[in-house]
Protein backbone atom coordinates (compact mmCIF):
# COMPACT_ATOMS: atom_id res chain seq x y z
CA UNK A 1 0.00 0.00 0.00
CA UNK A 2 2.95 2.34 0.56
CA UNK A 3 3.71 2.11 -3.16
CA UNK A 4 0.13 3.11 -3.95
CA UNK A 5 0.38 6.14 -1.63
CA UNK A 6 3.67 7.24 -3.21
CA UNK A 7 2.23 6.89 -6.70
CA UNK A 8 -0.91 8.83 -5.72
CA UNK A 9 1.10 11.65 -4.13
CA UNK A 10 3.39 11.77 -7.13
CA UNK A 11 0.40 12.12 -9.49
CA UNK A 12 -1.06 14.92 -7.35
CA UNK A 13 2.26 16.80 -7.37
CA UNK A 14 2.82 16.41 -11.11
CA UNK A 15 -0.68 17.56 -12.02
CA UNK A 16 -1.00 20.46 -9.63
CA UNK A 17 -0.63 24.09 -10.61
CA UNK A 18 1.27 24.79 -7.37
CA UNK A 19 3.74 22.01 -8.18
CA UNK A 20 4.33 23.24 -11.72
CA UNK A 21 4.61 26.93 -10.75
CA UNK A 22 6.95 26.27 -7.81
CA UNK A 23 9.19 24.05 -9.93
CA UNK A 24 9.31 26.62 -12.73
CA UNK A 25 9.89 29.48 -10.30
CA UNK A 26 12.85 27.67 -8.75
CA UNK A 27 14.39 26.54 -12.04
CA UNK A 28 13.63 29.39 -14.44
CA UNK A 29 13.72 32.06 -11.73
CA UNK A 30 17.20 31.10 -10.56
CA UNK A 31 18.61 30.86 -14.09
CA UNK A 32 17.05 34.20 -15.11
CA UNK A 33 18.36 35.95 -11.97
CA UNK A 34 21.84 34.48 -12.56
CA UNK A 35 21.79 35.60 -16.19
CA UNK A 36 20.71 39.09 -15.03
CA UNK A 37 23.51 39.23 -12.46
CA UNK A 38 26.05 38.15 -15.06
CA UNK A 39 24.77 40.82 -17.42
CA UNK A 40 25.04 43.43 -14.62
CA UNK A 41 28.62 42.41 -13.79
CA UNK A 42 29.52 42.52 -17.49
CA UNK A 43 28.12 46.07 -17.57
CA UNK A 44 30.30 46.92 -14.53
CA UNK A 45 27.34 48.13 -12.43
CA UNK A 46 29.13 49.26 -9.30
CA UNK A 47 26.21 48.69 -6.85
CA UNK A 48 25.84 45.09 -7.98
CA UNK A 49 29.58 44.43 -8.03
CA UNK A 50 29.86 45.73 -4.43
CA UNK A 51 27.00 43.53 -3.22
CA UNK A 52 28.34 40.41 -4.93
CA UNK A 53 31.85 40.86 -3.51
CA UNK A 54 34.13 38.03 -4.57
CA UNK A 55 31.34 36.55 -6.71
CA UNK A 56 31.39 39.57 -9.03
CA UNK A 57 33.43 37.79 -11.70
CA UNK A 58 32.70 36.65 -15.21
CA UNK A 59 33.89 33.07 -14.78
CA UNK A 60 32.99 29.87 -12.97
CA UNK A 61 34.36 31.28 -9.69
CA UNK A 62 31.74 34.03 -9.93
CA UNK A 63 28.82 32.01 -11.27
CA UNK A 64 28.79 29.07 -8.82
CA UNK A 65 28.98 31.18 -5.60
CA UNK A 66 26.30 33.53 -6.94
CA UNK A 67 24.07 30.52 -7.69
CA UNK A 68 24.72 29.18 -4.19
CA UNK A 69 23.69 32.48 -2.59
CA UNK A 70 20.46 32.71 -4.59
CA UNK A 71 19.55 29.06 -4.10
CA UNK A 72 20.19 29.04 -0.34
CA UNK A 73 17.29 31.44 0.28
CA UNK A 74 15.18 30.87 -2.82
CA UNK A 75 15.01 27.10 -2.45
CA UNK A 76 14.02 27.30 1.24
CA UNK A 77 11.12 29.55 0.27
CA UNK A 78 10.13 27.37 -2.69
CA UNK A 79 10.40 24.09 -0.78
CA UNK A 80 8.48 25.52 2.17
CA UNK A 81 5.65 26.66 -0.08
CA UNK A 82 5.52 23.22 -1.68
CA UNK A 83 5.35 21.43 1.69
CA UNK A 84 2.75 23.89 3.02
CA UNK A 85 0.60 23.11 0.00
CA UNK A 86 1.16 19.32 -0.03
CA UNK A 87 0.12 18.94 3.60
CA UNK A 88 -2.17 21.93 4.18
CA UNK A 89 -4.27 21.48 1.04
CA UNK A 90 -5.86 18.29 2.37
CA UNK A 91 -7.42 20.41 5.11
CA UNK A 92 -8.24 23.38 2.89
CA UNK A 93 -9.82 21.21 0.17
CA UNK A 94 -11.52 19.02 2.79
CA UNK A 95 -10.04 15.86 1.23
CA UNK A 96 -8.57 14.91 4.60
CA UNK A 97 -11.91 13.22 5.45
CA UNK A 98 -11.36 10.81 2.55
CA UNK A 99 -7.94 9.86 3.93
CA UNK A 100 -9.53 8.20 6.97
CA UNK A 101 -10.82 4.60 7.02
CA UNK A 102 -8.33 3.52 4.34
CA UNK A 103 -6.22 0.34 4.32
CA UNK A 104 -3.16 2.57 4.59
CA UNK A 105 -2.56 4.57 7.74
CA UNK A 106 -2.45 8.34 7.57
CA UNK A 107 1.08 8.25 9.02
CA UNK A 108 2.19 6.28 5.97
CA UNK A 109 0.37 8.70 3.68
CA UNK A 110 2.33 11.53 5.34
CA UNK A 111 5.58 9.58 4.82
CA UNK A 112 4.60 8.99 1.19
CA UNK A 113 4.14 12.75 0.79
CA UNK A 114 7.58 13.34 2.30
CA UNK A 115 9.14 10.66 0.06
CA UNK A 116 7.68 12.29 -3.06
CA UNK A 117 8.78 15.69 -1.78
CA UNK A 118 12.33 14.40 -1.18
CA UNK A 119 12.48 12.95 -4.71
CA UNK A 120 11.20 16.24 -6.09
CA UNK A 121 13.80 18.33 -4.21
CA UNK A 122 16.55 15.97 -5.42
CA UNK A 123 15.34 16.25 -9.01
CA UNK A 124 14.95 20.04 -8.87
CA UNK A 125 18.44 20.29 -7.34
CA UNK A 126 19.93 18.15 -10.07
CA UNK A 127 18.23 20.07 -12.88
CA UNK A 128 19.25 23.39 -11.32
CA UNK A 129 22.89 22.31 -10.96
CA UNK A 130 22.83 21.22 -14.62
CA UNK A 131 21.16 24.54 -15.49
CA UNK A 132 24.02 26.45 -13.84
CA UNK A 133 26.48 24.28 -15.75
CA UNK A 134 24.73 25.03 -19.05
CA UNK A 135 24.63 28.74 -18.19
CA UNK A 136 28.40 28.79 -17.56
CA UNK A 137 29.06 26.96 -20.81
CA UNK A 138 26.73 29.35 -22.66
CA UNK A 139 28.60 32.33 -21.18
CA UNK A 140 31.83 30.87 -22.59
CA UNK A 141 33.46 30.05 -19.24
CA UNK A 142 35.01 26.96 -20.80
CA UNK A 143 35.25 23.42 -19.54
CA UNK A 144 34.73 23.33 -15.76
CA UNK A 145 37.77 22.53 -13.64
CA UNK A 146 37.64 20.00 -10.81
CA UNK A 147 36.80 22.68 -8.23
CA UNK A 148 33.84 23.82 -10.32
CA UNK A 149 32.44 20.30 -10.49
CA UNK A 150 32.76 20.10 -6.69
CA UNK A 151 30.90 23.42 -6.43
CA UNK A 152 28.09 22.12 -8.64
CA UNK A 153 27.80 18.95 -6.56
CA UNK A 154 27.68 21.14 -3.42
CA UNK A 155 24.90 23.11 -5.10
CA UNK A 156 22.88 19.91 -5.50
CA UNK A 157 23.61 18.79 -1.92
CA UNK A 158 22.59 22.27 -0.72
CA UNK A 159 19.20 21.81 -2.41
CA UNK A 160 18.74 18.37 -0.85
CA UNK A 161 19.71 19.61 2.63
CA UNK A 162 17.52 22.70 2.23
CA UNK A 163 14.69 20.29 1.42
CA UNK A 164 15.42 18.61 4.77
CA UNK A 165 15.37 21.80 6.84
CA UNK A 166 11.99 22.81 5.39
CA UNK A 167 10.24 19.72 6.83
CA UNK A 168 8.95 21.58 9.95
CA UNK A 169 6.61 23.30 7.47
CA UNK A 170 4.85 19.95 6.89
CA UNK A 171 4.34 19.52 10.62
CA UNK A 172 3.07 23.10 11.08
CA UNK A 173 0.63 22.82 8.15
CA UNK A 174 -0.66 19.56 9.68
CA UNK A 175 -1.04 20.76 13.25
CA UNK A 176 -2.69 24.02 12.15
CA UNK A 177 -4.59 22.36 9.28
CA UNK A 178 -3.72 25.25 7.01
CA UNK A 179 -1.59 26.06 3.95
CA UNK A 180 -1.08 29.61 5.16
CA UNK A 181 0.29 28.43 8.52
CA UNK A 182 2.84 26.40 6.57
CA UNK A 183 3.78 29.44 4.50
CA UNK A 184 4.16 31.43 7.74
CA UNK A 185 6.46 28.72 9.08
CA UNK A 186 8.52 28.96 5.88
CA UNK A 187 9.02 32.69 6.38
CA UNK A 188 9.96 31.97 10.01
CA UNK A 189 12.58 29.43 8.93
CA UNK A 190 14.13 31.91 6.47
CA UNK A 191 14.30 34.58 9.19
CA UNK A 192 15.84 32.15 11.72
CA UNK A 193 18.41 31.01 9.15
CA UNK A 194 19.43 34.59 8.34
CA UNK A 195 19.57 35.80 11.95
CA UNK A 196 21.53 32.80 13.28
CA UNK A 197 23.99 33.08 10.38
CA UNK A 198 24.51 36.76 11.24
CA UNK A 199 24.98 35.92 14.94
CA UNK A 200 27.64 33.37 14.04
CA UNK A 201 25.89 30.30 15.49
CA UNK A 202 24.80 29.04 12.09
CA UNK A 203 26.84 25.84 12.05
CA UNK A 204 24.98 24.38 15.01
CA UNK A 205 21.64 25.72 13.80
CA UNK A 206 20.32 23.12 11.34
CA UNK A 207 18.23 25.71 9.52
CA UNK A 208 21.31 27.80 8.68
CA UNK A 209 23.98 25.10 8.35
CA UNK A 210 23.41 23.96 4.71
CA UNK A 211 23.76 27.47 3.26
CA UNK A 212 26.83 28.25 5.41
CA UNK A 213 28.37 24.94 4.35
CA UNK A 214 27.78 25.53 0.64
CA UNK A 215 28.82 29.20 0.67
CA UNK A 216 32.07 28.45 2.53
CA UNK A 217 32.97 25.67 0.06
CA UNK A 218 32.40 23.21 2.87
CA UNK A 219 34.87 24.76 5.33
CA UNK A 220 32.60 26.57 7.83
CA UNK A 221 30.43 23.61 8.84
CA UNK A 222 31.58 20.28 10.28
CA UNK A 223 30.25 16.84 9.37
CA UNK A 224 28.66 16.60 12.84
CA UNK A 225 26.83 19.86 12.22
CA UNK A 226 25.59 18.57 8.87
CA UNK A 227 24.56 15.35 10.62
CA UNK A 228 22.44 17.48 12.92
CA UNK A 229 20.55 18.71 9.82
CA UNK A 230 19.59 15.10 9.03
CA UNK A 231 18.53 14.46 12.64
CA UNK A 232 16.49 17.69 12.61
CA UNK A 233 14.73 16.56 9.43
CA UNK A 234 14.06 13.05 10.79
CA UNK A 235 12.60 14.44 14.03
CA UNK A 236 10.14 16.64 12.15
CA UNK A 237 9.33 13.88 9.65
CA UNK A 238 8.43 11.56 12.54
CA UNK A 239 6.47 14.34 14.28
CA UNK A 240 4.53 14.92 11.05
CA UNK A 241 3.76 11.21 10.57
CA UNK A 242 2.67 10.83 14.20
CA UNK A 243 0.47 13.94 13.93
CA UNK A 244 -1.20 12.45 10.85
CA UNK A 245 -1.71 9.14 12.61
CA UNK A 246 -3.27 10.77 15.68
CA UNK A 247 -5.31 13.27 13.72
CA UNK A 248 -8.88 13.98 14.76
CA UNK A 249 -11.34 16.14 12.82
CA UNK A 250 -12.84 18.38 15.47
CA UNK A 251 -14.84 20.57 13.06
CA UNK B 1 -20.74 -4.92 11.33
CA UNK B 2 -20.65 -1.44 12.93
CA UNK B 3 -21.56 -1.08 16.60
CA UNK B 4 -21.72 1.93 18.89
CA UNK B 5 -21.82 1.24 22.64
CA UNK B 6 -22.62 4.30 24.79
CA UNK B 7 -20.39 6.47 22.61
CA UNK B 8 -19.94 10.13 23.46
CA UNK B 9 -17.79 12.99 22.28
CA UNK B 10 -18.09 16.62 23.34
CA UNK B 11 -16.41 19.54 21.60
CA UNK B 12 -15.04 22.53 23.48
CA UNK B 13 -18.05 24.56 22.29
CA UNK B 14 -20.30 22.20 24.27
CA UNK B 15 -21.82 20.64 21.15
CA UNK B 16 -21.30 16.96 20.43
CA UNK B 17 -22.97 13.60 20.87
CA UNK B 18 -23.87 11.58 23.97
CA UNK B 19 -24.64 7.97 24.78
CA UNK B 20 -24.94 6.69 21.21
CA UNK B 21 -25.79 2.98 21.10
CA UNK B 22 -26.86 1.17 17.96
CA UNK B 23 -25.61 -1.34 15.41
CA UNK B 24 -25.73 -1.75 11.65
CA UNK B 25 -25.85 -5.38 10.54
CA UNK B 26 -24.86 -7.02 7.24
CA UNK B 27 -27.52 -6.67 4.57
CA UNK B 28 -29.19 -3.79 6.37
CA UNK B 29 -29.69 -0.14 5.39
CA UNK B 30 -29.90 2.10 8.43
CA UNK B 31 -30.81 5.73 7.89
CA UNK B 32 -30.00 8.52 10.25
CA UNK B 33 -32.24 11.54 10.20
CA UNK B 34 -32.23 14.75 12.17
CA UNK B 35 -32.09 18.50 11.77
CA UNK B 36 -28.88 20.36 10.96
CA UNK B 37 -26.56 20.26 13.96
CA UNK B 38 -28.23 17.18 15.46
CA UNK B 39 -24.88 15.33 15.43
CA UNK B 40 -25.27 13.04 12.39
CA UNK B 41 -21.91 13.93 10.87
CA UNK B 42 -20.20 13.68 14.27
CA UNK B 43 -21.66 10.18 14.66
CA UNK B 44 -20.33 9.19 11.26
CA UNK B 45 -16.91 10.67 12.01
CA UNK B 46 -16.80 8.58 15.19
CA UNK B 47 -17.74 5.50 13.18
CA UNK B 48 -14.89 6.06 10.73
CA UNK B 49 -12.19 6.99 13.25
CA UNK B 50 -12.11 10.68 12.34
CA UNK B 51 -12.90 11.35 15.98
CA UNK B 52 -12.05 9.18 18.99
CA UNK B 53 -14.82 8.55 21.51
CA UNK B 54 -14.40 10.23 24.89
CA UNK B 55 -16.86 7.68 26.27
CA UNK B 56 -17.96 4.24 25.11
CA UNK B 57 -16.61 2.19 22.25
CA UNK B 58 -17.02 1.90 18.48
CA UNK B 59 -16.60 -1.59 17.02
CA UNK B 60 -16.18 -2.38 13.34
CA UNK B 61 -16.11 -5.91 11.91
CA UNK B 62 -16.34 -7.16 15.51
CA UNK B 63 -13.23 -5.38 16.80
CA UNK B 64 -12.69 -2.07 18.57
CA UNK B 65 -12.08 0.54 15.90
CA UNK B 66 -8.77 1.70 17.41
CA UNK B 67 -7.43 -1.88 17.32
CA UNK B 68 -8.57 -2.65 13.80
CA UNK B 69 -5.61 -3.34 11.47
CA UNK B 70 -5.33 -0.94 8.54
CA UNK B 71 -5.87 -3.78 6.06
CA UNK B 72 -9.43 -4.28 7.36
CA UNK B 73 -10.40 -0.91 5.92
CA UNK B 74 -10.39 -2.35 2.38
CA UNK B 75 -13.92 -3.35 3.39
CA UNK B 76 -15.06 0.21 4.13
CA UNK B 77 -16.41 2.81 1.72
CA UNK B 78 -17.33 6.27 2.96
CA UNK B 79 -18.31 9.72 1.80
CA UNK B 80 -18.45 12.26 4.61
CA UNK B 81 -18.38 16.02 3.96
CA UNK B 82 -16.18 16.12 0.84
CA UNK B 83 -15.42 13.43 -1.78
CA UNK B 84 -11.90 12.01 -1.92
CA UNK B 85 -11.23 13.83 -5.20
CA UNK B 86 -8.70 16.45 -6.20
CA UNK B 87 -9.64 19.39 -8.43
CA UNK B 88 -6.56 19.16 -10.67
CA UNK B 89 -7.23 15.52 -11.60
CA UNK B 90 -9.83 14.19 -14.01
CA UNK B 91 -12.84 12.17 -12.86
CA UNK B 92 -11.16 8.95 -14.01
CA UNK B 93 -7.83 9.82 -12.38
CA UNK B 94 -9.63 10.53 -9.13
CA UNK B 95 -11.40 7.18 -9.27
CA UNK B 96 -8.10 5.42 -10.01
CA UNK B 97 -6.50 7.25 -7.09
CA UNK B 98 -9.28 6.26 -4.73
CA UNK B 99 -9.21 2.67 -6.00
CA UNK B 100 -5.47 2.38 -5.33
CA UNK B 101 -5.83 3.78 -1.83
CA UNK B 102 -8.70 1.36 -1.11
CA UNK B 103 -6.81 -1.63 -2.49
CA UNK B 104 -9.17 -1.93 -5.48
CA UNK B 105 -8.47 -3.04 -9.06
CA UNK B 106 -8.27 -1.00 -12.32
CA UNK B 107 -11.21 -2.97 -13.74
CA UNK B 108 -13.41 -1.62 -10.95
CA UNK B 109 -12.72 1.95 -12.11
CA UNK B 110 -14.05 1.31 -15.62
CA UNK B 111 -17.08 -0.40 -14.12
CA UNK B 112 -17.69 2.49 -11.72
CA UNK B 113 -17.51 5.05 -14.53
CA UNK B 114 -20.19 3.15 -16.38
CA UNK B 115 -22.36 2.40 -13.36
CA UNK B 116 -22.39 6.01 -12.20
CA UNK B 117 -22.84 7.34 -15.79
CA UNK B 118 -19.54 9.16 -15.71
CA UNK B 119 -17.97 7.72 -18.87
CA UNK B 120 -18.58 10.90 -20.89
CA UNK B 121 -17.01 12.96 -18.10
CA UNK B 122 -14.06 10.64 -17.45
CA UNK B 123 -11.46 13.01 -18.92
CA UNK B 124 -12.91 16.17 -17.41
CA UNK B 125 -11.09 17.71 -14.48
CA UNK B 126 -12.94 17.43 -11.21
CA UNK B 127 -12.91 21.21 -10.71
CA UNK B 128 -14.85 21.63 -13.95
CA UNK B 129 -17.66 19.26 -12.98
CA UNK B 130 -21.04 20.42 -11.72
CA UNK B 131 -21.73 19.81 -8.02
CA UNK B 132 -24.06 16.91 -8.89
CA UNK B 133 -21.42 15.25 -11.05
CA UNK B 134 -18.82 15.79 -8.33
CA UNK B 135 -21.11 14.03 -5.90
CA UNK B 136 -21.46 11.10 -8.30
CA UNK B 137 -17.65 10.88 -8.57
CA UNK B 138 -17.50 10.88 -4.77
CA UNK B 139 -20.11 8.13 -4.50
CA UNK B 140 -18.35 6.06 -7.16
CA UNK B 141 -15.03 6.53 -5.32
CA UNK B 142 -16.63 5.42 -2.06
CA UNK B 143 -18.25 2.27 -3.45
CA UNK B 144 -16.26 1.09 -6.49
CA UNK B 145 -14.12 -1.30 -4.42
CA UNK B 146 -17.24 -3.15 -3.29
CA UNK B 147 -17.06 -2.41 0.46
CA UNK B 148 -18.84 -4.50 3.11
CA UNK B 149 -19.51 -1.40 5.23
CA UNK B 150 -20.80 1.75 3.54
CA UNK B 151 -21.09 5.07 5.38
CA UNK B 152 -22.56 8.01 3.46
CA UNK B 153 -23.35 11.45 4.85
CA UNK B 154 -26.15 13.16 2.90
CA UNK B 155 -25.33 11.20 -0.28
CA UNK B 156 -28.21 12.62 -2.32
CA UNK B 157 -26.93 16.20 -1.92
CA UNK B 158 -26.86 18.00 -5.28
CA UNK B 159 -27.98 14.89 -7.18
CA UNK B 160 -30.58 15.17 -9.93
CA UNK B 161 -33.64 12.85 -9.75
CA UNK B 162 -32.05 10.27 -12.09
CA UNK B 163 -28.95 10.13 -9.93
CA UNK B 164 -31.05 9.81 -6.77
CA UNK B 165 -32.69 6.72 -8.29
CA UNK B 166 -29.25 5.41 -9.28
CA UNK B 167 -27.99 5.90 -5.73
CA UNK B 168 -31.05 4.14 -4.30
CA UNK B 169 -30.58 1.17 -6.65
CA UNK B 170 -26.90 0.94 -5.79
CA UNK B 171 -27.48 0.98 -2.05
CA UNK B 172 -30.27 -1.59 -2.20
CA UNK B 173 -28.26 -3.84 -4.51
CA UNK B 174 -25.22 -3.70 -2.24
CA UNK B 175 -27.32 -4.32 0.87
CA UNK B 176 -28.89 -7.35 -0.84
CA UNK B 177 -25.35 -8.57 -1.53
CA UNK B 178 -24.63 -8.42 2.22
CA UNK B 179 -23.18 -4.94 2.76
CA UNK B 180 -24.12 -2.93 5.83
CA UNK B 181 -25.17 0.61 4.94
CA UNK B 182 -25.36 3.64 7.22
CA UNK B 183 -26.70 6.73 5.50
CA UNK B 184 -27.80 10.14 6.74
CA UNK B 185 -30.39 12.20 4.96
CA UNK B 186 -32.78 15.14 5.19
CA UNK B 187 -35.12 13.59 2.67
CA UNK B 188 -37.71 11.60 4.60
CA UNK B 189 -39.41 10.18 1.50
CA UNK B 190 -36.10 8.98 0.13
CA UNK B 191 -35.17 7.42 3.44
CA UNK B 192 -38.53 5.65 3.61
CA UNK B 193 -37.82 4.05 0.25
CA UNK B 194 -34.44 2.52 1.08
CA UNK B 195 -34.02 2.13 4.83
CA UNK B 196 -34.75 -1.02 6.81
CA UNK B 197 -34.53 1.09 9.95
CA UNK B 198 -34.61 4.83 10.53
CA UNK B 199 -32.87 6.30 13.55
CA UNK B 200 -33.86 9.73 14.79
CA UNK B 201 -31.20 12.05 16.11
CA UNK B 202 -31.79 15.20 18.10
CA UNK B 203 -29.45 17.44 20.11
CA UNK B 204 -26.58 14.94 19.94
CA UNK B 205 -28.57 11.88 21.02
CA UNK B 206 -30.36 9.01 19.32
CA UNK B 207 -34.00 9.30 20.35
CA UNK B 208 -35.33 6.08 18.83
CA UNK B 209 -36.67 4.88 15.51
CA UNK B 210 -39.22 6.25 13.08
CA UNK B 211 -41.88 4.07 11.50
CA UNK B 212 -41.56 4.77 7.78
CA UNK B 213 -44.81 2.93 7.01
CA UNK B 214 -46.86 5.67 8.69
CA UNK B 215 -49.08 8.01 6.62
CA UNK B 216 -47.38 11.36 7.31
CA UNK B 217 -43.67 11.00 7.88
CA UNK B 218 -42.96 14.72 8.24
CA UNK B 219 -45.61 15.15 10.91
CA UNK B 220 -44.36 12.11 12.81
CA UNK B 221 -40.75 13.33 12.51
CA UNK B 222 -41.42 16.79 13.92
CA UNK B 223 -43.74 15.42 16.62
CA UNK B 224 -40.92 13.18 17.86
CA UNK B 225 -38.42 16.02 17.86
CA UNK B 226 -40.85 18.33 19.69
CA UNK B 227 -41.58 15.68 22.29
CA UNK B 228 -37.86 15.13 22.83
CA UNK B 229 -37.17 18.87 23.14
CA UNK B 230 -40.00 19.23 25.68
CA UNK B 231 -38.81 16.21 27.63
CA UNK B 232 -35.26 17.61 27.85
CA UNK B 233 -36.53 21.05 28.84
CA UNK B 234 -38.61 19.59 31.66
CA UNK B 235 -35.62 17.51 32.85
CA UNK B 236 -33.35 20.56 32.87
CA UNK B 237 -35.88 22.75 34.69
CA UNK B 238 -35.52 22.32 38.47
Amino acid sequence: MMGAAVSVESLKLRRSLVGVITTCALLVGTVVVLAGITFGVAQQRSDLVTKLGSAARLDWAGLVPAATQIISVGSLLGFGVMLAWMFGREFGDGTITGLFALPISRGRIALAKLAVYALWTGAVGLILALGVLCLGLAFGYGSPAEGVWAGLVRLWVLMVLTGFIAIPVAWTATVCGSVLAGVGCTVGLVVIAQVTALLGVGGWMPVAAPALWAMSDGSAVTVAQLGLVVVFALVFAVLTAVSWDRLQLRR
Amino acid sequence: MLEFAAVGHRFRSGAGVTDLSFAVHPGEVVALIGLNGAGKTTLMRLGLGMLRPQAGEVRLFGRPLHRLPSSAFTGVGALVDVPLAYPELTAEENLRLSSRLHGGTPAQVAEALETWRLTALADRRFRRLSSGNRQRVGLAAAMQHDPRMIVLDEPSNALDPASVILLREQLLRRARAGAAVLVSSHHLDEVARIADRVLLMNAGRLIGGLDTAGPDLERAFFARLRADDESRTSEETP
